[in-house]
């Protein structure tokens, strides 16, 4: 118990403060950065701004180019959420409850876009789809990331599968539920903090996906992320901070929304 | 309410439930291994045996949450076997009561009604009759997580009894609440089965329980059935050492016969139960149990004649226990089998350890098996 925050000396407690403190800034600074330049009147992105302006953002919204990205991504993102929590409920049933030689193996397999370098997944996709005649369509994109997002889906429900009580479901079947009736009136009810937590991390996935994207992406179809990498290239606008603001704020709107849920979820359970 | 609470039922001594040759193997490993059952309609039958044992899987099938390897389940005359359990009609309630913790008790007690679609009128009198049945209006609007563990099982209850089903089946229901709140739920349970007239199949490791709650009991060993009776015969007169052994507590004593009503121990005749077939020199073994035998200090004994039909055998007390309502004295003989004499603390027993002692019994309260295995005596046997 010496590492206690009352056990410990003063000159130790405020040196862990101070490291924590500084790890804090190192990673919100350049959030905080890229949200004040985007309201900044340079546009060479000076920091600190020399004045304060919305013309950025009038810009972001007024461009089409801009526009038809974000309602890609956003599109591409819903679909992908979807496509993952479909595809990663009965995944995680037949990972739980199936009996099976060869579980263990299928659950490695389902988790291995993990582990895997994002470019080899992007250069192996790209490669298919270049093939197929697919690259640049919203399937391709949608397909691409859901490989990528569905392992964070499935451990999510798998986790909260596990953790619900079969006996619940054995009852409503017992009291008359067919199989099918009681999971959708029972246990998905009982797991719907891990199906909610798995959509919104393949929302999130999606969401700021950039590697596959780019290998995706053509002229008529871009996600915002592209767009950004795109227009990076080309000139420095700070329109580019408007879109990471607007990316950050939404990634940071579901994150707290997950964390809203979850903090409701909890309170529901007595200690 | 009259749909839910039915007059006492007469003792209509009809079959329900027959269980024939039935077999559930997980590989070369027979959970239950060939049982044959007949449940009366109406009964309070328990299923007592230790983990293991094949109680739960048995139960299990009879649900239908597991597929027998063979043999028949019937209803009526109607096999189950290929019924899926939800169209079984059979009500169940779990070890870890397994309500919806979504739903309010009300509405997990309607579940079974909403299933099978009944008019919402109907649905709400059958739901407020089983409220009251099992003392919980005042919770209706409650969840699950919002009561004790006593409450949350009399909604398990209410749940698997507001659809009427013709079989109540119990796993182990109160095994998570403490003694004094079992023992209330026990009262509960008994006088429920009464007004009701339900069959109910209740499993349980306790067998104290068992005793309380049913007019029989299953005793499960290694998958098999292996003693069933009323609570009082299996104590009594207990059809295998095992059971003896498993129920209550037992002294054991080796004997040679000498013929169909005489046997030796330690050399001296003593009378048994009049047992057919016994041959002269063959092993028998003799079970009393402790509260059937007195033990007497040698000068009591020498006022106290032996009556006829009585035994005497001389040992040693090794230890005397008082135990609030009654007292125990273990003893050994001079040949080393140990037993244990049970008397209640009212009628004395003023023995010490390093005492000479005479215990007698009656010999028609001590039980006579020819055949038994060594860990038949060993009362932790029973599970795989």
């Amino acid at each position: 118990m010496l590492l206690t925050p009352n056990a410990m000396s003063p000159r130790l407690r405020w040196g862990l403060y101070s490291v924590t403190g500084l790890i804090a800034l190192f990673l919100i600074l350049p959030i905080v950065f890229i949200v004040l330049l985007s309201f900044g009147s340079s546009q060479w992105l000076v920091f600190p701004p020399p004045g304060w302006t919305l013309k950025w953002y009038q810009q972001f919204f007024s461009n089409p180019e801009w526009m038809d990205a974000a309602l890609a991504s956003l599109k591409v993102a819903v679909l992908t959420t979807i496509c993952a929590v479909a595809l990663g409920v009965p995944t995680a049933f037949a990972l739980v409850r199936g009996r099976f030689p060869g579980r263990d193996f299928l659950y490695g397999i389902f988790t291995l876009p993990m582990i895997v370098p994002l470019v080899i997944i992007a250069v192996a996709v790209y490669a298919l789809f270049l093939k197929l005649g697919l690259t640049g369509t919203m399937f391709s994109f949608v397909v691409s990331h859901v490989i990528v997002a569905l392992p964070f889906t499935i451990i999510s429900i798998i986790n909260s599968l596990k953790l619900f009580d079969q006996s619940i479901e054995d009852a409503a079947v017992i009291c008359g539920a067919s199989r099918m009736q009681a999971v959708m009136k029972v246990t998905f009810p009982g797991i719907r903090p891990g199906m909610v937590a798995g959509a919104l991390f393949a929302f999130l996935v999606s969401w700021d996906e950039v590697v596959l994207s780019v290998m995706m992406a053509s002229p008529n179809l871009q996600t915002l992320p592209v767009k950004m990498w795109t227009t990076l290239r080309q000139d420095l606008t700070p329109v580019i901070a408007v879109a990471s603001t607007l990316l950050i704020a939404l990634s940071m709107l579901v994150m707290f929304i997950a964390a809203t849920l979850r903090r409701r979820n909890q309170a529901r359970i007595p200690s | 309410m009259s749909a839910v609470i039915k007059d006492p039922p007469q003792q209509d001594q009809r079959t329900l439930v027959s269980l024939r040759n039935l077999n559930k193997h997980y590989g070369d490993f027979a959970a239950v291994d060939n049982i044959s059952l007949d449940i009366q309609n109406g009964e309070f039958l328990t299923f007592l045996g230790s983990s293991g044992s094949g109680k739960s899987t048995t139960l299990s099938m009879l649900a239908g949450f597991e597929q027998p390897t063979s043999g028949e389940i019937l209803v009526n005359g109607k096999s189950l076997v290929n019924v899926p359990p939800h169209k079984r009609d059979i009500g169940m309630v779990f070890q870890r009561y397994s309500l919806f913790p979504h739903l309010s008790v009300r509405d997990n007690i309607a579940f079974p009604l909403a299933i099978r679609k009944l008019a919402a009128a109907e649905r709400e009198e059958r739901v407020d009759a089983m409220l009251k049945l099992v003392q919980l209006e005042q919770f209706a609007h409650r969840r699950p997580a919002q009561l004790s563990g006593g409450q949350q099982q009399r909604v398990a209850i209410a749940r698997a009894l507001v659809y009427e089903p013709r079989i109540l089946l119990m796993d182990e229901p109160l095994g998570a609440l403490d003694k004094k709140l079992r023992e209330d739920l026990q009262d509960e349970l008994r006088q429920l089965h009464r007004r009701l007239g339900i069959t109910i199949v209740y499993v349980t490791h306790d067998q104290e329980e068992a005793m309380r709650l049913s007019q029989r009991i299953a005793i499960f060993s290694h998958g098999k059935i292996v003693g069933l009776g009323s609570g009082y015969d299996l104590y009594q007169n207990p059809p295998n050492a095992f059971v003896a052994s498993f129920l209550g507590n037992s002294n054991f004593l080796k004997l040679k016969a000498q013929g169909n009503g005489v046997a030796t121990f330690e050399g001296k005749p003593l009378s048994i139960r009049l047992t057919a077939n016994l041959q002269t020199d063959q092993d028998v073994l003799l079970m009393i149990r402790p509260e059937k035998a007195v033990a007497l200090s040698p000068d009591q004994a020498g006022v106290d004649p032996l009556a006829t039909g009585w035994n005497e055998v001389a040992a040693k007390v090794t230890e005397t226990l008082f135990l609030g309502e009654s007292q125990t004295c273990a003893v050994v003989t001079s040949s080393g089998t140990a037993m244990t004499v049970k008397a209640l603390s009212a009628s004395g027993m003023p023995l010490k350890a390093g005492d000479p002692v005479c215990v007698r019994w009656a010999s028609a309260d001590a039980c006579v098996y020819t055949q038994w295995s060594e860990s038949d005596l060993n009362k932790a046997a029973g599970a795989h």
